[in-house]
C-alpha cells in the first residue's frame, strides 16, 4: 500500500476554475470526486501517481432535476442521494434500484455517478440502468461542451470517448413514461456488499390494450469489456405476452451478446449461465407484475 | 520523495482544528498519524471493512477513502465525538469482543439512528452491511443498536 | 452438583467493553511511540526460488533510511515450534510469495516504503509445487531438504477391512476443503522499544508471550532477561496470531538500532503472509450395521501446510483424533499426511484441524443414516459416546461428555420437529429449502503433551486482589472470566479484582492461549493460588492476633476466623508487608494427561468439548446462492462462567462457520494468492448471518473451574457439515467441496441433472 504523501491536490472553487486547471495540466492531473475508486487504485499501484484535481466541493455539480420530461443528474451526485431521490424513484425506478446496490452505506454516501461512469468498470452497477435508460453524458472542457450517448462513450475495456481536459458534468435521460416496467439485478457473491459477477437491467413497455410487450431493453454488465445491450433477446420479447417460451427464448438469446472472461470472482462459463438465468428470473418477476 | 505539507481546517468532534498534512493523505492517516487520535481504526485501508467509519457532515463515510483535502471546511465526527449512549449500548449488550470493529460500528450506528430513529432489523442490517466484524456473529450488534434506539 | 455462586454464571458486561467501544483502548496498531522508526518488509515475488544475491546498498543510502536488515543480521535464522524450518529473513531460498527477505527501518513510513523498492534481489525461479498430492510424490521437487512430507502417520485399531465386509451399508467419498483466512479486523501489528530496565520490549498482537519471547531470544541469540514481550488487547486472533509474525523483526530492528520501531502489516500482507487454515483432501470409507451401529471407518487425510510446518504437525493430530466424530467405532484405520507446498503457510485456526474432517465425517454419517433408513439425529444418538465409554483410541472418557445432551436439544428443537412444514414454504419455484444437522467434538488442553500453567495472585495494600497471568485477551473475554472466577473464589466484589495479563516481565507463564483451554488452565491455577493466598492471609491474621488460627474465610474485604475474629484485608496486607512475608503467591496447574498412543503426538485428550448445529437453508438452483435462514448452535460448555461472553463466542464461531461453509474461497494459482483483500476474500457481513440461536448445554466438568470447560473452538466445527447436509436435503445433491460458493453449488445442482 503506497503512501500518497508526495501527491499534490488542487481544490478549485468552481467548475470553471476546474476546467481551467484541466486545460493547463491536461494529462498531468487526475480528477478525484468521491475518491472511492481512485484512492484505492493509486494506493495499490493499479494506476500511477499523479497530482489530483479535487472536485468534491463543487456543489454546483450536485443536483437532480426533472425538466421537460428529462431527468438531469449532476455528475457529483452520490448514489445515496440518487437512490432516495423522489424524482429518480418515480421517473427512473430502475436507476434508483441500481443505485442502492453500490457498496455499503459508506460507499453510497461518497460514490458519485460520474465516478462510476468514468471509472468504467464493466461491473459498475449504475451502467446497465443507464444503458436501458439510454442516458446522455454531458462533457465540458474549457473550450467546448458536448453530449455523448452512453453507448458511444465506451470504446472498449476502460477506453472512453473523453479527453483528459474534459469533465463529466451531467447525466440525463428521458423520464420513463406510463406502461414502463423496469428491474435491476445484481449477482454478488455475498449478501452484504460485493462487486457484481453479473449485473443487468431490464426495461419493458407493456401495452395494456394488446397485452403485449411493445418495447424491450436489456443491458448486461460484467460479461464483456463494456456493458452490452442484449439486442437479440430484446427482439424476441417485443410483441410477446411474456409467456414462458418467450421468456426462456429471450433469456437464452442473451448469450449472443456477451463475451465473458474468467476472473477471481467467477468463470466465464458461470457468468454465461448467470446471464441467462438472471434475465429469466427477472422477466418472470416482471411477468408476474404485469399480470397483477 | 518530496513530502508535501499543507494546512487544513475543519471541525473535529465539534471543535475547530487545523492540521498540517500531505493533501493526498487520507483522513484516516491524518487522524491516526498526524492528530494521533486512534479511536478510528484501520482494518483494510480499502473501503472493505468499515472500521474507519466517520461522519462527514453527518453522513457515514470511510475515512480511508476520504482525502484530507475532501474535509477542508467540513465537519468530521469520529467515535470520540459520538453520543455516549450508543457506546454504552454496545458495551452492555455484550456486542464487544476484540473490539477492533466496534468504533466503526458505533459511528455507523449514529448515522443509522439519525436516518431511522426506530430502525427495523432489516434497516439495521442494510445500514451496517459495510461494517465487518469477525468476532461476534453480529447477533449482539443488532441488539446493541436496538438498545441504543430504545426499541 | 453446581456450586451456589455469586459471580460465576452471571451475565455481567465485560469490563473492557466500554473502553473498546469508545475507541480509547490502545491496540498494538494504535501505538505510535515518539522517535520511532517505521519498518517495511520486502517479500518474495516468487512462490519458489533460489536467492542468488541480495544487494541492499542502494536502499541503505536512501533518504531517511536508518537500517536495512537481511538474514545476515540474524544469528540463528530458523525458528518454529515443531520443526525449526522457517527463516526469520530468507537466506538461500524463498518458499512462498509472502516470504520475508529484508526489512527497512526509516524515519518515515514513506521513506521505508520507497527504500524497499530499491533492494535488489536476484532470484532463480524453482519449480512451484502447489498441489499437495503432487508434493507427496517422492519424485516432486523438494521444498525442504528432507522432502515434502512434513509428517506422515497411521493409526489403526481393530480390523477395518474385515469390519467393512460385514457392514450393511458402506459409503465412500472424497471431500475437499479450501484454506480459510483468519481475517481478524486488526492485522498483525506491533511496536518495539528499549524499556526503562534496558530490555528490548516487543508489544505486539499475539497469543503466547512466552513462546514469542522464546523465539526472539533463540533467533537473535539474546539473553532471556534482555527481552520482554507484552501482548496488549488484540484485535482478533482465532489461532492466527499463535505463530510469529512481526515480533522477531521488530526486536531485530530495535536491537540493531536502539530505537523504537513500528511494524504493521497491510491487509494484503496479512492475507498473504499470515497463517491459514489447512486445505484438506479427506477420503473416507465408513460402514454401519443394519441396526444402525457405526462399525468401521477407513480414512486418508492430506493437509497442506504450505511452505513451513508451523503448528501443522499438531493440527494433523487433531484431524486424526476427531475424524471419527463423537462416535463409538470399534474399527478405525486412519492414515494422515502433512504436505509441504509452495502455498501460504497453514497453522492454527479455531477448530485446529477438526472442521475439515468433520465436513467429511458428518456427511458420511448422514449418508449412512439415509441408506439404513434412520433419522439423522436418532442415528447420531445411537452412536455417540457417553461418559465412561471407551473412545476410538481405546481411551476411557473420564471427563464430561455432553454430546447426547446437545443432540437431544436439537431433536426437541422447534425447527427440527417442524422441518417438514418448513421445507414446504415456497417463494419462487427456483428456491429450495433444506434442513441439516451435524455433531462435533474436539479435545481441549494440549492432550497428551505436557501442559502446565501458573497464575500469580497479589493481595494489594488497598485490600483488593490482582491476578497475573500470561493469558492473552484476543477478544474471547478471558480477562472478564478470570475476574469473575477470582471474585467468586476470593469472595469479594468484582471491582476489587484487577487483572494484569500477557507481559513476560510482569506475569507468570500461564502457557499459550490456544486450544480453548486458557480459562480451564488459568481457572485451575487460580484456584491453587487462592488456596495459597488463604494460607498466607492466615499467617497475617496470626501476626495481627498474636496466636495461631485454624482456618480463615474471606468476605467482602474482610477475613474471618472460626473463632469470630474479623479483620480488614487492608490490615492483613499491611502486616504482611511490614513483616516482609510477601503479599503474592503463584498458583500452578499441571493439566492431567495420559501417554500419547503410538504414532501420535498428543492423542488422546482427557478432556473433550462437544457441539452440534442445525441449519435451515435456501438454495437458489438458478444461481447457486445458498442463504442460511436459521442456525442453531449448541455446545456443551460444562458451566457458563459468563453467559453473555459465552453465547458471544458461540455466535461468532458459528458466523465464521457460515463463512467457511459458503463464502470464504481462497483462490491460489501456482502458489500465488488471488484473493488478497476483503473485496475478493469475502467474510460474512451482517446480512449473511441470520439471528443465530446459541444454546449452551451444561454438562458439568469435575476437573474444570466451577465445572467449566473449553468453548472457544467447538462452535465452528459442526456448521459447515450441517449446512452441507441441509443443501443435500434441499437439492438432493451432495456437496463434497467447501466452501459451497454459488458457483460450486450451481454446477453441483446442474451437473447431475
Ligand atoms: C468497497 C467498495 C465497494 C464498491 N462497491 C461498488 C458496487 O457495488 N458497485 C459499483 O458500481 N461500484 C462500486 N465501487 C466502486 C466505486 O464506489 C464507484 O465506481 C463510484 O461511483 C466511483 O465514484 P467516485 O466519486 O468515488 O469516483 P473517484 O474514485 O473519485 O473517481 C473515479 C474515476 O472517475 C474519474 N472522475 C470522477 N469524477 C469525474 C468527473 N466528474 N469527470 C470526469 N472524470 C471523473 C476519476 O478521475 C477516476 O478515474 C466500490 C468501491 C469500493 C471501494
Ligand atoms: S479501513 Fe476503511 S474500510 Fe477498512
Ligand atoms: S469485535 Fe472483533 S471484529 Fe468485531
Amino acid at each position: 500500500m503506497r503512501s500518497l504523501a508526495d501527491v499534490d491536490v488542487l481544490s478549485p472553487a468552481s467548475v470553471d476554475e476546474a476546467l481551467e486547471i484541466l486545460h493547463q495540466k491536461a494529462g498531468g492531473i487526475k480528477i478525484v470526486a468521491g475518491g472511492t475508486d481512485l484512492i484505492v487504485q493509486m494506493k495499490h499501484r493499479i494506476i500511477g501517481k499523479t497530482d489530483l484535481l479535487n472536485i468534491y466541493m463543487l456543489d454546483e455539480l450536485r443536483y437532480i432535476r426533472l425538466e421537460n420530461g428529462s431527468v438531469r443528474v449532476g455528475g457529483l451526485t452520490d448514489f445515496a442521494t440518487i437512490h432516495k431521490s423522489p424524482v429518480v424513484r418515480t421517473a427512473a425506478p430502475v436507476l434508483a434500484e441500481a443505485a442502492s446496490t453500490i457498496g455499503s452505506v459508506q460507499i453510497l454516501n461518497k460514490a458519485s455517478i460520474a465516478g462510476n461512469i468514468v471509472n468504467a468498470s464493466p461491473a459498475a452497477d449504475s451502467l446497465p440502468a443507464l444503458y436501458v435508460l439510454e442516458a446522455d453524458l454531458h462533457l465540458r472542457s474549457k473550450a467546448s461542451s458536448r453530449t455523448v450517448p452512453i453507448r458511444d462513450f465506451y470504446k472498449g475495456y476502460k477506453k472512453l470517448d473523453m479527453r483528459p481536459d474534459e469533465l463529466l458534468v451531467e447525466v440525463s435521460f428521458k423520464q420513463v413514461g406510463d406502461g414502463y416496467l423496469g428491474k435491476f439485478f445484481k449477482h454478488g457473491l455475498r449478501q452484504g456488499d460485493a462487486i457484481a459477477v453479473v449485473n443487468g437491467a431490464v426495461l419493458l413497455k407493456w401495452d395494456a390494450s394488446s397485452k403485449a410487450v411493445s418495447e424491450a431493453r436489456i443491458a448486461l454488465g460484467a460479461v464483456a469489456p463494456t456493458v452490452v445491450r442484449a439486442e437479440k433477446a430484446e427482439a424476441i420479447l417485443v410483441g410477446s405476452r411474456l409467456e414462458e417460451t418467450a421468456i426462456v427464448n429471450a433469456s437464452r438469446a442473451v448469450q449472443e451478446s456477451i463475451s465473458p472472461i474468467d476472473d477471481v470472482r467467477g468463470s466465464a462459463a458461470y457468468r454465461r449461465e448467470m446471464s441467462t438465468n438472471y434475465v429469466y428470473m427477472t422477466l418472470r418477476m416482471l411477468a408476474e407484475m404485469v399480470r397483477k | 520523495m518530496g513530502v508535501i505539507l499543507r494546512e487544513f481546517s475543519f471541525k473535529l468532534n465539534g471543535q475547530p482544528v487545523s492540521v498540517k498534512a500531505p493533501p493526498a493523505y487520507t483522513l484516516l492517516e491524518t487522524l491516526r498519524y498526524v492528530i494521533r487520535l486512534t479511536g478510528t481504526k484501520d482494518g483494510c485501508s480499502s473501503g472493505d471493512c468499515g472500521a474507519c467509519t466517520v461522519l462527514l457532515d453527518g453522513r457515514a463515510v470511510h475515512s480511508c477513502l476520504t482525502l484530507i483535502s475532501h474535509v477542508q471546511g467540513r465537519e468530521v465526527v469520529t467515535v470520540e465525538g459520538v453520543d455516549p449512549k450508543i457506546v454504552k449500548a454496545y458495551a452492555s449488550e455484550g456486542a464487544v469482543q476484540c473490539g477492533y470493529c466496534i468504533p466503526g460500528l458505533v459511528v455507523a450506528t449514529a448515522a443509522l439512528l439519525r436516518e431511522h430513529p426506530k430502525p427495523s432489523t432489516e434497516e439495521v442490517r442494510e445500514m451496517l452491511k459495510g461494517n465487518l466484524c469477525r468476532c461476534t456473529g453480529y447477533v449482539k450488534i443488532v441488539k446493541a443498536v436496538e438498545a441504543a434506539a430504545g426499541v | 452438583m453446581t456450586v451456589e455462586a455469586r459471580w460465576v454464571g452471571r451475565e455481567i458486561a465485560r469490563r473492557d467493553a466500554l473502553e473498546k467501544a469508545s475507541g480509547k483502548t490502545k491496540f498494538a496498531s494504535d501505538m505510535v511511540p515518539d522517535n520511532l522508526l517505521w519498518v517495511a518488509t520486502l517479500r518474495s515475488k516468487h512462490p519458489h526460488a533460489r536467492i542468488l544475491k541480495i544487494d541492499v546498498s542502494k536502499a541503505a543510502k536512501m533518504p531517511g533510511v536508518v537500517g536495512v536488515f537481511t538474514h545476515r543480521d540474524v544469528p540463528n535464522n530458523r525458528y518454529g515450534v515443531f520443526f525449526k524450518d522457517r527463516p526469520v529473513l530468507c537466506d538461500d531460498r524463498v518458499r512462498y510469495i509472502g516470504d520475508p527477505v529484508a526489512l527497512v527501518a526509516a524515519e518515515s513510513r514513506e521513506e521505508a516504503e520507497e527504500a524497499v523498492d530499491e533492494i535488489l534481489v536476484e532470484y532463480e525461479p524453482l519449480p512451484v509445487v502447489s498441489d499437495p498430492l503432487k508434493a507427496l510424490d517422492p519424485a516432486s521437487f523438494k521444498i525442504h531438504e528432507n522432502g515434502n512430507v512434513c509428517r506422515a502417520t497411521r493409526i489403526t485399531f481393530g480390523d477395518v477391512e474385515k469390519a467393512l465386509q460385514d457392514c450393511k451399508a458402506v459409503v465412500e467419498n472424497t471431500y475437499r476443503t479450501m484454506p480459510q483466512i483468519h481475517a481478524y479486523l486488526e492485522t498483525e501489528a506491533g511496536v518495539s522499544y528499549i524499556d526503562d530496565k534496558g530490555r528490548i520490549t516487543v508489544v505486539a498482537g499475539g497469543q503466547s508471550p512466552y513462546r514469542d519471547h522464546h523465539e526472539i531470544v533463540s533467533t537473535l541469540n539474546l539473553p532471556a532477561d534482555k527481552v520482554r514481550v507484552v501482548i496488549p488487547n488484540v484485535g482478533g486472533a482465532f489461532g492466527g496470531k499463535d505463530d510469529i509474525s512481526v515480533q522477531i523483526h521488530l526486536a531485530l530492528v530495535t536491537w540493531k538500532t536502539g530505537r523504537p520501531a513500528r511494524l504493521v502489516w497491510s491487509r494484503e500482507e496479512s492475507t498473504i503472509s499470515g497463517t491459514k487454515r489447512h486445505s484438506s483432501i479427506v477420503k473416507m470409507k465408513t460402514g454401519a450395521s443394519a441396526d444402525g451401529k457405526l462399525t468401521a471407518n477407513y480414512v486418508e487425510i492430506v493437509y497442506d501446510t504450505g511452505a513451513y510446518a508451523a503448528l501443522g504437525p499438531a493440527v494433523l493430530d487433531v484431524a486424526i483424533e476427531t475424524c471419527n466424530g463423537p462416535y463409538k467405532i470399534p474399527n478405525i484405520d486412519v492414515r494422515a499426511w502433512l504436505a509441504y507446498t509452495n502455498n501460504m503457510v497453514a497453522s492454527a485456526f479455531r477448530g485446529f484441524g477438526a472442521p475439515q474432517v468433520h465436513f467429511a465425517m458428518e456427511q458420511q454419517v448422514d449418508q449412512l443414516a439415509e441408506e439404513l433408513g434412520f433419522d439423522p439425529l436418532e442415528f447420531r444418538l445411537l452412536n455417540c459416546v457417553r461418559k465412561g465409554d471407551y473412545g476410538v483410541f481405546r481411551n476411557k472418557l473420564v471427563g464430561s461428555v455432553g454430546i447426547s445432551k446437545c443432540l437431544e436439544t436439537l431433536k426437541n428443537h422447534r425447527l427440527w420437529r417442524e422441518r417438514a412444514s418448513l421445507k414446504d414454504v415456497r417463494t419462487y419455484p427456483w428456491v429450495k429449502r433444506g434442513v441439516g444437522v451435524a455433531a462435533a467434538m474436539k479435545g481441549y488442553t494440549l492432550g497428551a503433551l505436557p501442559d502446565k500453567g501458573s497464575v500469580g495472585l497479589e493481595l494489594r495494600l488497598d485490600g483488593g486482589f490482582t491476578v497475573k497471568g500470561s493469558f492473552t485477551e484476543i477478544g474471547q473475554g478471558v480477562v472478564q472470566a478470570v475476574s469473575q472466577l477470582a471474585a467468586e473464589l476470593l469472595k469479594t466484589s468484582i471491582d476489587k479484582i484487577e487483572v494484569v495479563f500477557a507481559d513476560t516481565a510482569e506475569t507468570p507463564d500461564t502457557s499459550v492461549t490456544s486450544a480453548s483451554r486458557q480459562l480451564f488452565l488459568a481457572g485451575n491455577a487460580l484456584r491453587d493460588a487462592v488456596n495459597k493466598m488463604l494460607e498466607r492471609i492466615g499467617r497475617g491474621v496470626e501476626m495481627v492476633c498474636g496466636r495461631p488460627v485454624a482456618e480463615v474465610h474471606l468476605s467482602e474485604g474482610y477475613v474471618q476466623t472460626s473463632s469470630g475474629i474479623r479483620i480488614p484485608l487492608t490490615e492483613v496486607a499491611e502486616t504482611l508487608e511490614r513483616a516482609g512475608l510477601g503479599r503474592s503467591v503463584v498458583g500452578v496447574f499441571d493439566v492431567p494427561r495420559v501417554e500419547p498412543i503410538p504414532g501420535s503426538l498428543e492423542i488422546p485428550h482427557l478432556f473433550y468439548m462437544f457441539g452440534a448445529a442445525l441449519a435451515v437453508v435456501e438454495v437458489n438452483v438458478l444461481t447457486g446462492v445458498v442463504s442460511v435462514n436459521e442456525l442453531v448452535a449448541v455446545a456443551d460448555v460444562g458451566r457458563a462462567i459468563n453467559p453473555q461472553t459465552l453465547t458471544g463466542q458461540l455466535e461468532g464461531a458459528a458466523a465464521q462457520g457460515i463463512g467457511y461453509a459458503l463464502l470464504e474461497d481462497v483462490k491460489i494459482s501456482e502458489g500465488r494468492l488471488l484473493t488478497t483483500n476483503l473485496s475478493t476474500y469475502l467474510i460474512p457481513s451482517i446480512k449473511d448471518v441470520p439471528e443465530i440461536e446459541a444454546i449452551a448445554v451444561e454438562d458439568h466438568e469435575d476437573s474444570g473451574p466451577f465445572g467449566a470447560k473449553g468453548i472457544g473452538e467447538i462452535g465452528i466445527i459442526p456448521v459447515a457439515p450441517a449446512i452441507a447436509n441441509a443443501i443435500y436435503d434441499a437439492v438432493r445433491k451432495r456437496p463434497f467441496t467447501a466452501p459451497m460458493t454459488p458457483e460450486r453449488v450451481y454446477w453441483l445442482v446442474k451437473k447431475q441433472d
